[in-house]
């Protein structure tokens, strides 16, 4: 009965993110059914929680009526609009049927071992309760008093939130965690943990589908083979930390803009990199440094592509910006009103945002960063393809199919290091605890520029 | 030429990911730990992921412990992974400073200035509270 329920919990969350994304992407997206449940997930968990946190304003109590009440004109209207598209479209000739090839045996062993990493995700998060450090002492006590309360606690960001680590980080997985103990009709912290795997099945769907746009089946299972297979990236897909779940955000908004770079005419793609975007400042704090990066990103396209985008990029470009704001308003007030500063990176002195006074932490930022490469215990082999793939491939990261991925990882590392520059804890401490985690957050979009750089792969197995 | 570096980084990320996930599941115990909570029921599975015994110290103070009452530890270090699963599992009880309920773990039994014997697990592990003033 449980496990009935745990499942109906991420059927209606699938399901509300379904309806979501029909109205933002009604604007001529291409997007085959699986990449629509991959990108539905993260949407629809991402816009439960944020209501349920807008709940908090209006002092409403949690309850699966009252949280899946408001999306019946959502759902409507999606019923409406669906049914008149139907009506006007023609109904035309059968189109070119594909023809599919039989798997070779690379693929059918690279399917094996992404198979492989899904089901020992699953089993490795379901198997235990939630007790990593981070998971337990940051994020599965907040989920646990919004379920025993039945809401956020009127005075929870003045009194409660500061009796526990990091007041002001973002709500998103908490009060996702909140949402599937209220199907659950208890604390069941075990069963809860299966949104992190599904949060990985996601981004390895979302690559599959990226990459064979690129370069056909066997690449894209190269590809998310390669992802599934890195180890504290699957394995951060079962301890319930927020990195995957945070890495499926930033990856989604990232390659969504990009595909309207290649697309402009399809804005539905525009407006799910917004969102996502967004809801990667609802995740994570270091969301913001994305979206930073991906206005400074869209800004440089707009540029590039003045004379062909004219006003109406112009209009693109606020619309992206005005979206992102809209998602973010409700937490970017109450971080503003109760004064929910970060530890790290908090009311910091103007003398600690002039870097090149602060220009003595470099040293220490790029030691750490190569001892989380080259350190044998991480296995970080892809840091160290990636890093001579940017070598080899070095006059190719510029041209045009490639530039933007190229740019936006710059942006992006770029955003960390300032980070850490501005940051008031010992520099040897902050990066050499965090550095590694903050990689992953971009590992997915690093192994989407791979393919890129690749191009397109036909093997001979 | 791409394809023969390709095919031979591809081999040895073959062979990297099978021996990380052998290291994974028998050198450092990870098939044990498994087979060890395949059969637990969910609060037993706590009680091994935190401890047996601070788990069972944990339940008795949760049961022990007066509707709104707050406590402290005698020697748990702040950042200790065991003060930050006591703060989960004890909630709604909140950790302050100067609390009337002390939580003692691991340490021979005394009641120390100020405080007396509130409720007893053994003598390892007990509740002091606060004397009031004037006792």
């Amino acid at each position: 009965m449980e496990s009935l329920r745990l499942v109906l919990s991420i059927f209606s969350a699938l399901f509300i993110g379904w309806n979501i994304l029909y109205i933002i992407s009604l604007k001529n997206t291409r997007l085959s059914f699986l990449e629509k449940l991959f990108v539905s997930y993260g949407l629809g968990f991402g816009f439960i929680s944020l209501e349920m946190f807008i709940f908090h304003f209006f002092s409403l109590k949690f309850s699966l009526f009252s949280i899946m009440v408001w999306w019946i004109p959502l759902i409507a209207a999606v019923l409406l609009v669906a049914s008149k598209r139907r009506k006007s479209h023609r109904p035309g000739g059968k189109g070119a049927v594909t023809k599919k090839t039989p798997l070779s045996v690379l693929e059918r062993f690279l399917i094996c071992g992404i198979s492989f990493e899904v089901i020992y995700a699953f089993f490795r998060a379901l198997i235990k309760p939630i007790e990593a450090y981070d998971a337990i002492a940051t994020y599965a006590i907040r989920s646990k008093i919004f379920y025993l309360a039945g809401s956020l606690p009127h005075d929870f960001f003045y009194n409660l939130s500061l009796l526990f680590p990091h007041p002001d980080y973002p709500l998103n997985i908490p009060l996702s965690e909140t949402f599937v103990y209220l199907f659950l009709g208890g604390l069941n912290d075990q069963l809860a943990k299966v949104i992190f795997p599904i949060y990985f099945v996601a981004i390895l769907g979302i690559l599959y589908y990226a990459v064979k746009r690129l370069s056909g089946r066997a690449g894209a299972l190269l590809f998310t083979f390669i992802l599934a297979t890195i180890p504290q990236f699957n394995h951060f897909a079962t301890n319930a930390y927020h990195d995957v779940p945070f890495a499926y955000y930033c990856f989604t908004g990232t390659l969504f803009l990009l595909y309207w770079f290649k697309e402009p005419g399809s804005r539905g793609y525009l407006y799910i990199s917004a969102v996502m975007t967004a809801l990667a400042g609802w995740t994570k704090n270091e969301g913001f440094v994305y979206c930073v990066a991906n206005i400074i990103l869209l800004s440089v396209f707009l540029f590039l592509n003045r004379r062909t985008i004219k006003k109406r990029g112009l209009l693109n470009g606020f619309l992206y910006v005005g979206i992102m704001l809209l998602v973010l308003a409700p937490w970017l007030w109450v971080k503003f009103t109760a004064n929910l500063v970060n530890s790290d990176v908090g009311s910091t002195s103007l003398e600690q945002l002039n870097i090149f006074k602060q220009s003595y932490k470099i040293w220490p930022i790029f030691y750490e960063f190569q001892r989380q490469i080259f350190g044998p215990k991480k296995w970080n082999l892809i840091w160290i393809i990636f890093i001579l793939s940017a070598i080899v491939y070095r006059k190719k990261l510029f041209d045009e199919s490639r530039r933007y991925a190229t740019i936006s990882l710059i942006l992006i590392v770029s955003g960390y290091i300032f980070a850490y520059l501005i940051g008031r804890d010992d520099i040897w401490h902050m990066v050499g605890t965090t550095w590694s985690r903050m990689a992953m957050h971009f590992l997915p979009l690093a192994v989407y520029w791979l393919a890129l750089l690749f191009g397109k792969f036909e093997p001979d197995i | 030429m791409k394809y023969k570096t390709l095919k031979l980084i591809f081999a040895i990320w073959v062979i990297l990911w099978i021996s990380f996930l052998m290291r994974e599941m028998f050198a450092k115990g990870g098939l044990r730990v498994y087979s060890a909570l395949l059969n637990r029921s969910l609060d037993d599975k706590r009680s091994y992921v935190t401890g047996d015994n601070f788990y069972e110290f944990l339940v008795f103070c949760n049961d022990k412990l007066p509707e709104g009452a707050v406590y402290g530890w005698t020697k748990i270090d702040k950042a200790d992974h065991a003060k930050r699963r006591s703060t989960y599992y004890l909630y709604p009880h909140l950790e302050e400073e100067d609390a009337d309920f002390l939580l003692v773990f691991n340490e021979p039994f005394s009641a120390g200035p100020g405080y007396e014997l509130f409720a007893k697990l053994d003598d390892a592990r007990y509740i002091l509270k606060k004397k009031k003033k004037g006792n």
